[in-house]
């Protein structure tokens, strides 16, 4: 007991660096994935061609190559990154792709009657987005959204390559030290503390839409 | 003077011709009911005065103001989006799947439009919307979400939706089509009402019964043509052509 509140003040500071990465990305990565997924189909073919390159681009490599990329790579054409800028921009350039398909799917899941009924009222395009797109893809999305949000959680243990001291690598930096499991457990019982949340979180969200079918 | 003339309207999707030369001349206050076998073109005919779809060739216009016309080449050329978009708030237009936004209340899906497009105030749209619910008999239902409605009283609540912008010509495309049978005479009956309160009516339909009754004009298309056009003692009741006469006797014959 007492190894473990000796344990707690660095465990707690490796977790406060995991939530910050967590929640700026959420933060950046959300807004820019609705934007995302509208350019994805986009009439404007350059637009729409772009972000199917950039779709594909950061989907289809490990999201642990690029914060490689980000940080060493940069650095060997001579741009220097600081470390933790280089894993902000990394995931948010990262999960933005992954939330871009996802609204995009979602945006193209609403019924062209919708985009009739809204035209026809003389609606235009942007308050057709506003007020009766996007707010019908939020209910839709919600499930595959909740999925990557936990997804994050776990993703930001990746960013021990670049030597930043998040918890699952403080625990580790335990583990070897003291020759025990129990900073494992430990940083475990956190993870879970954290998904468990974010899965509340999403059962609550989605409850609040189910007004509508 | 016409509320709505459409002149020599071609369209083709792809290279399949779906209106071959329609015209239509539509007074003030008159109900025009097209009729005709599916594929004959009169739903397309109809998006097509709604700018919902585009011409190929020919010209449209709508209160005096030209939507479309034919360049020197023979295609149509529209005027300005800016335009378009006048002319078209003339129009309502009643879909045969209501396209109610189902994330807002019925109260709501009335007073959307009026506040984001003719920058009505709260008050005054919720008065009218609620004037307009009364009026189709859904006063009780003006908390609801569309998805607690019943297609009937979906259908009804999209017709006050059209109405709440107060358009000078109403489109309805098939509105009782989805509908189960014993849900189509609440729907018809609004629609008569606006008929009687001379309500300018394009309404494409296969409801041979409320045609006849309504209708100032029918008109019977089939493949992209208009084959037959008259009062509907004349078309559903004496049909002069073959093409005609076979398609009414398989829709009577249905009932």
């Amino acid at each position: 007991m007492d190894y473990i509140l000796m344990l707690l003040p660095s465990m707690l500071k490796g977790l406060t660096v995991t939530l910050k990465l967590f929640f700026l990305t959420l933060m950046l990565a959300l807004p820019l994935g609705i934007l995302m997924g509208m350019a994805r189909i986009s009439k404007f073919k350059p637009l729409k061609w772009f972000m199917e390159f950039y779709v594909w681009l950061f989907r289809g490599t490990p999201l642990l190559l690029q914060l490689l990329f980000m940080y060493f790579g940069l650095m060997t054409v001579g741009i220097l990154l600081e470390r933790q800028f280089a894993a902000y921009l990394a995931f948010v350039l990262n999960y933005s792709a992954y939330l871009a398909e996802i609204f995009r799917s979602g945006i193209q899941s609403i019924d062209r009657g919708q985009y009739e009924a809204a035209d026809v009222l003389g609606l235009n395009r942007f308050q057709t987005m506003k007020n009766i797109v996007l707010p019908q893809v939020f209910k839709r999305v919600l499930p595959p959204i909740g999925n990557e949000v936990i997804n994050l959680v776990k993703d930001t243990a990746l960013i021990y390559v670049l030597a930043i001291s998040e918890l699952s690598r403080v625990a580790r930096t335990h583990v070897m030290r003291d020759d025990t499991f129990v900073p494992f457990i430990i940083a475990a019982i956190f993870y879970l503390i954290m998904t468990g949340t974010v899965q509340q979180f999403f059962k609550w969200l989605e409850s609040r839409f189910d007004y509508y079918r | 003077m016409y509320i709505l003339q459409a002149v020599d309207i071609h369209k083709k999707f792809d290279s399949l011709k779906v209106l071959k030369g329609v015209s239509l001349q539509v007074e003030k206050g008159q109900v025009i009911a097209i009729i005709g076998p599916s594929g004959s073109g009169k739903s397309t005919f109809l998006r097509c005065l709604n700018y919902l779809e585009t011409i190929d060739h020919g010209e449209i216009t709508i209160e005096g103001e030209i939507m479309a016309r034919n360049g020197p080449d023979g295609f149509a050329i529209y005027s300005p989006e800016k335009k378009i978009n006048q002319i078209r708030r003339k129009m309502g237009m009643v879909f045969q799947n209501f396209n109610l936004f189902p994330h807002k209340s019925v109260l709501e899906n009335l007073m959307l439009a009026p506040m984001l497009v003719k920058q009505t105030d709260k008050a005054a749209a919720e008065d009218k919307a609620r004037q307009l619910l009364e009026k189709v008999g859904l006063s009780q239902k003006s908390n609801n979400y569309p998805f607690e409605l019943s297609g009937g009283q979906q259908q009804r609540v999209a017709i006050a939706r059209a109405l709440t912008m107060e358009p000078g010509i109403m489109c309805f495309d098939e509105p009782t089509s989805a509908l189960d049978p014993e849900l189509t005479g609440e729907v018809l009956q609004v629609m008569k009402d606006l008929a009687s309160e001379h309500m300018t009516m394009i309404v494409v339909t296969h409801e041979i019964g409320f045609a006849r009754e309504v209708a100032d004009r029918v008109i019977f298309m089939d493949e992209g043509l208009i084959v037959e056009e008259g009062t509907a003692e004349e078309v559903i009741v004496n049909p002069h052509h073959e093409r005609t006469r076979a398609f009414l006797s398989k829709v009577l014959m249905a009932r």
